[in-house]
């Protein structure tokens, strides 16, 4: 018996490989190349050792749980039809990295081509073998990434960036969708387990939800199979390096959309929506798409039109119902994979050889390149459908199933029309790719002289052309078995007795296939004249182009629609933006307080303490007035804001928070002191603008009117939240426990610092974001253009200083800041010793980390005001950003000290400790992380000022930049 | 650290009250004086009121208080006081600097011109009391 550790191997083994291969020095092409290689071979040989577990509808599985509680787990499911896939997957993933090893130019950085080749050969390999349905979305979505990295492959060239991105978009969207459908499925099932869900058919086809998850799951597997109307991602992924697309657009990527139809038709198919969609896609697209294929010029493009035109026959047999159909089905995904990869490897070596894959140019080259022409040919009849080659016999299969009866309807009619239409296309555009390429003159004007390849670049294609032919002329003793493996592990008690033979004695499916052959012929010399210059495109739907109509769509959405948007809500009009958010604010509270009227408590005048009432009369005034003044007088705005912060002080101290009421004062310090700053950046006062219009008056009235509402609400909000009684609450246990527990009488610094601890560390580390955050965007801030010179004041006083003989440039500054600044770098000592003390009695009294590390920030504050930036900098090294690395650490490892001792994380230790000559002092390790808080908060506020102060230092060296910038511009306007 | 204020004795309640009330009454004027004084630099001088003697009030209002209930020792308002008396004038100064700067450089009548001096006294610097 097969272990099933070896599916882990199976899908694990390219990831590694890929990893390794990436570790590898760029330059080695061969040594990637081999390990590539070896890696694909390992992993044919473990899917080939793995058929004798697998026949007769056995299963293999291995389940690694991951989130049981959500039916989420690794579990790896291989039978049958999976194991097919893997041959399919390892075996022509290893021929394709043989063929990559001539293909690719010396100029190629081919590390990360194999790389990312084996990463999608693990996806592709993890998505077949997937037990899990939401494993396999993400295996799917695993695809999507590496096709739109190995479609971008050549990323200096528009056309791969575009096409690439064009697959990600619809394939990632699809992939989306099928996640959502696989949600879906599973809510149904109630197990996300394939085997479960495979078993749940009429479960599904009952539920209410099974036309929503019909739909999402089409949406993932037809846009992923380049369906009608998906299907225009697909001709535009040719421009990757052709073992990718032989690769992808022919055995793997394209063919996953099949898959998943084929995975799920024991449980979604049989029902009119599936056969109504999928049927009208398929059809659609096999016709189509063959049609498009005749006018390409492009060799490539040919194939990828022809191939959509064969996923569409794929998708059609699928959506018949029937399981002689999805016998069909399956044999064809397996013939269409070996006669399109040889076929695009071909018309690599023709791009290789002859410089081109314009079939206008093309002509003669059976002469260059006889072998290569041979073989190309077989497999071009394969494709055509000719007798004694595999494609033969599949289509045959199809032909018979179309003329069945399945259900009562046009589309169920008409089928077999379209099949022996698109059957003809098929062998018209087969045709003409053999004509053209290598037939007719001898081409003279290619940019290379064309010979045969390597004898090893050929390997690929012989091998594959042989598969065609032996299953073509020996189907029963060749491929039946392993047809039958796949087919039973699909359909189970289903399987029908279908015949592999090639000779079914004249019926009317070969009477289609001869009249599609003929009609082909005739169509080709009909068309062949036309062709030789027609545009490329098909007639009459040339101008309708699929690629266009996404591009479209594609600038519409992130072009134009995001420019309307950012217009309304973008950062670069700050104004607008705030009153979007202020009323928007305002609307969610009064949605949400609707209809709590009854909640609200009795407004009494009686009680009121009048001292109170008169502070919060001016409080409340001042934050009207800074509303008012807050359109033309920004430092009059400030300084009413600062009011209102103070009153707000004294509420807090007079409502017994002294805590809150140090902060407050503190936070309003800095706050204050960093807008004031600010406001040196903000666009200056223009005497033109009218300010006394009625439209201004409007607007500012409209303002302030939003501005008020919005302090109302907040006080109206306060006011019934303190009004409300609480209930019995947490609080409660807190003032209890503070002292026993937590070692503090000061509740709430016992609080932050220790229960909710977690808390405090989750803010802090908020805090340092936004931090950094402020210190990023401003340090690519540039003022705008009226304010980035110095202010006039400045530039006065220099003027005046470089005139006087016997003074420097910012002497008069220094002259007038002379006592002032004596005394405020006075104070730094004072404002050190006054956040240690904070510091210090925090966890008793009113105090603690936070409140001590603003201290001590608005003591660097006063520095720097004090002196200016340089001569802060010269004298005294802050390191902001270590402050706030060490306050992480600190609170971290605060934190993690109790871990070591067998305590969850932070929990904090209380004792007193005998300090010499002071007597029992009270330690906790929440002081530890206290001080952890501590630097934090220096370290942030710091840090933000830092990034404010160093602006005054930028803006006067910018100018002569432009000065220099300018005048060059001048000079070449006069030159 | 709490005070019986029931048991307080009178003498003591009297004189705290009328620290307090000579403290908030300059702190008063001074208020009054920034709105009825004219002219900016006669403005600035009122709220010295508040800040020297209208503080100083207050503070002794304080130790009395806390030094008759006997609750601590009187460090805290002499700080107080002392950081009150140190750091408020950088305020003024510097406020009043930059009212005599602007309105230098605007040549508004009636101040003083810095420039001249300075040209006519070109061997010594002028000293801080000369340029206000």
């Amino acid at each position: 018996m097969w272990s099933s550790e070896w599916l882990i191997l199976l899908v694990g083994l390219p990831f590694l490989g890929s990893l390794l291969t990436a570790l590898l020095p760029s330059h080695s092409r061969s040594a990637a190349n081999w390990l590539a290689g070896a890696m694909a071979l390992a992993c044919f040989g473990i899917a080939i050792s793995a058929y004798s577990s697998v026949t007769d509808g056995m299963v293999v599985r291995h389940q690694v749980e991951w989130v049981p509680h959500l039916g989420l787990s690794l579990t790896l499911r291989l039978d049958g039809f999976a194991w097919m896939f893997s041959m399919l997957i390892t075996g022509i993933g290893a021929l394709v990295i043989l063929y990559a090893r001539y293909y690719m130019s010396p100029k190629d950085p081919v590390v990360r081509f194999y790389a990312l080749l084996l990463a999608f050969m693990g996806a592709m390999q993890g998505l077949v073998v997937s037990g899990n349905i939401i494993l396999l979305a993400v295996f799917w979505e695993l695809t999507s990434i590496f096709s739109f990295l190995l479609i971008g492959y050549w990323h200096h060239n528009q056309a791969a960036r575009d096409g690439a991105r064009m697959a990600l978009t619809i394939t990632g969207a699809g992939g989306l969708c099928l996640l959502a459908g696989m949600v879906l499925l599973g809510q149904i099932v109630g197990s996300y387990d394939l085997d479960v869900v495979l078993q749940s058919g009429d479960l599904i086809r009952a539920s209410d939800l099974y036309l929503p998850t019909l739909l999402l799951i089409l949406a993932g597997a037809l846009t992923k199979s380049a369906q009608f109307p998906f299907h225009f991602w697909l001709p535009n992924a040719m421009a990757a390096p052709t073992p990718v697309s032989a690769y992808l657009h022919s055995a793997t990527m394209v063919k996953a959309g099949v898959f998943l139809l084929t995975r799920f038709w024991p449980v979604l198919s049989g029902t009119d929506a599936w056969f109504f969609i999928v049927g009208f896609a398929g059809l659609s697209t096999l016709l189509i798409g063959a049609y498009f294929a005749i006018f390409q010029h492009d060799l490539k493009g040919l194939l990828a039109y022809s191939t959509i035109s064969h996923l569409g026959l794929v998708t059609t047999l699928l959506s018949l119902g029937s399981p002689l159909a999805a016998v069909a089905a399956i044999f064809h995904m397996v013939n269409h994979a070996t006669f399109k990869a040889s076929l695009f490897m071909a018309a690599g070596i023709i791009d290789h050889e002859a410089g081109t894959r314009d079939m206008r140019r093309l002509s003669g080259l059976f002469s260059f390149l006889p072998i290569t022409a041979t073989l190309a040919m077989v497999a071009s009849a394969a494709m055509a459908g000719v007798p004694l080659l595999n494609g033969f016999l599949s289509k045959e299969m199809f032909f018979a199933e179309t003329l069945e009866q399945h259900r009562a309807s046009v589309l169920d009619t008409v089928t077999p029309y379209v099949a022996t239409i698109a059957a003809a296309f098929a062998v018209t555009y087969s045709i003409r790719l053999i004509h053209t390429v290598f037939f007719g003159p001898r081409a003279s004007d290619l940019p290379k002289v064309p010979h045969e390849p390597p004898r090893w670049m050929r390997l690929p294609i012989e091998l594959l052309v042989l598969a065609c032919l032996v299953v073509g002329t020996i189907p029963g003793l060749s491929i039946g078995s392993y047809l039958d493996t796949a087919v039973v592990s699909v359909l189970g008690d289903a399987t029908p007795v279908y015949s592999l033979s090639i000779w079914h004695g004249f019926n009317l499916p070969l009477a289609m296939s001869i009249v599609a052959l003929l009609g082909g012929i005739v169509l080709y010399m009909a068309l062949k004249s036309y062709l030789d210059w027609c545009e490329e495109g098909p007639p009459i739907f040339r101008r309708l182009k699929g690629q266009r109509i996404f591009e479209r769509i594609l600038v519409a959405v992130s072009w134009r629609w995001a420019r309307v948007a950012e217009r309304f809500l973008g950062t670069r009009r700050l104004q607008p933006q705030l009153r979007l958010i202020v009323v928007a604010a305002i609307l969610a509270g009064v949605w949400a307080m609707w209809g709590a009227r009854h909640l609200a408590p009795q407004l009494t005048i009686s009680g009121v303490d009048p001292v109170l009432a008169m502070m919060w009369l001016v409080g409340g005034g001042c934050a009207v007035a800074a509303a008012y003044q807050a359109k033309f007088h920004r430092l009059a705005a400030l300084i009413f804001l600062g009011v209102a912060g103070l009153v707000t002080c004294i509420t807090f101290v007079w409502l017994s928070a002294p805590d809150l009421g140090v902060t407050q004062l503190l936070v309003e310090i800095v706050t204050t002191v960093l807008i004031l700053l600010g406001l040196r950046w903000l666009p200056k006062r223009d005497d033109q603008i009218e300010r006394h219009g009625f439209w201004v008056r409007l607007r500012r009235g409209r303002d302030f009117f939003i501005a008020v509402i919005a302090g109302a609400g907040m006080a109206l909000l306060a006011y019934y939240m303190m009004m409300t009684p609480l209930p019995p609450s947490v609080g409660d246990y807190y003032l209890q426990h503070a002292y026993s527990e937590g070692g503090g009488t000061n509740v709430v610094n016992v609080i932050l610092v220790d229960f909710r601890g977690f808390d405090t560390l989750g803010e802090i580390v908020v805090l340092a974001v936004v931090a950094l955050t402020v210190f990023a965007l401003l340090r690519r801030f540039r003022p705008a253009e009226d304010n980035s010179e110095l202010p006039y004041q400045q530039r006065e006083q220099n003027e005046y200083d470089s005139i006087q003989r016997d003074r420097e440039v910012g002497e008069t500054l220094k002259d007038y800041l002379l006592v002032p600044s004596v005394i405020m770098r006075w104070m730094f000592a004072a404002i050190t010793l006054l956040a240690a003390y904070l510091f210090l009695r925090g966890h008793d009294l009113p105090g603690g980390g936070f409140a001590a590390g603003v201290a001590m920030a608005i003591g660097f504050l006063l520095q720097y005001l004090a002196g200016g930036t340089r001569w802060v900098e010269e004298r005294l090294r802050i390191r902001p950003v270590q402050w706030i690395g060490f306050g992480l650490l600190a609170a971290t490892a605060t934190g993690l000290g109790s871990l070591t001792v067998g305590y969850p994380f932070l929990t904090s230790y209380f004792q007193y400790t005998e300090v010499p000559f002071i007597g029992g002092v009270p330690t906790a390790s929440a002081l530890f992380f206290d001080l952890g808080v501590f630097s934090l908060v220096v370290g942030a506020t710091v840090l933000m000022l830092v990034a404010i102060a160093h602006q005054s230092l930028r803006a006067p060296k910018a100018r002569p930049d432009r000065a220099v910038a300018e005048r060059a511009a001048v000079e070449q306007g006069e030159s | 650290m709490t005070v019986d204020l029931v048991e307080y004795p009178l003498w003591a309640a009297i004189l705290v009250s009328s620290f307090l009330v000579i403290g908030s009454l300059l702190t008063l004027i001074g208020a009054i004086g920034i709105v009825r004084l004219k002219s900016f630099y006669d403005r600035i001088h009122a709220p010295t009121l508040a800040t020297s003697w209208g503080t100083g009030g207050m503070a002794v209002g304080s130790m009395i208080f806390f030094l008759v209930g006997g609750g601590r020792p009187l460090v805290h308002e002499l700080l107080l006081a002392a950081f009150v008396t140190i750091t408020t004038p950088v305020t003024l100064m510097m406020l009043g600097r930059a009212a005599i700067y602007r309105d230098r450089s605007s040549a508004r009548p009636g101040i003083p011109p810095l420039g001249r001096r300075v040209e006519l006294n070109l061997s010594e610097k002028p000293s801080e009391g000369e340029l206000s």
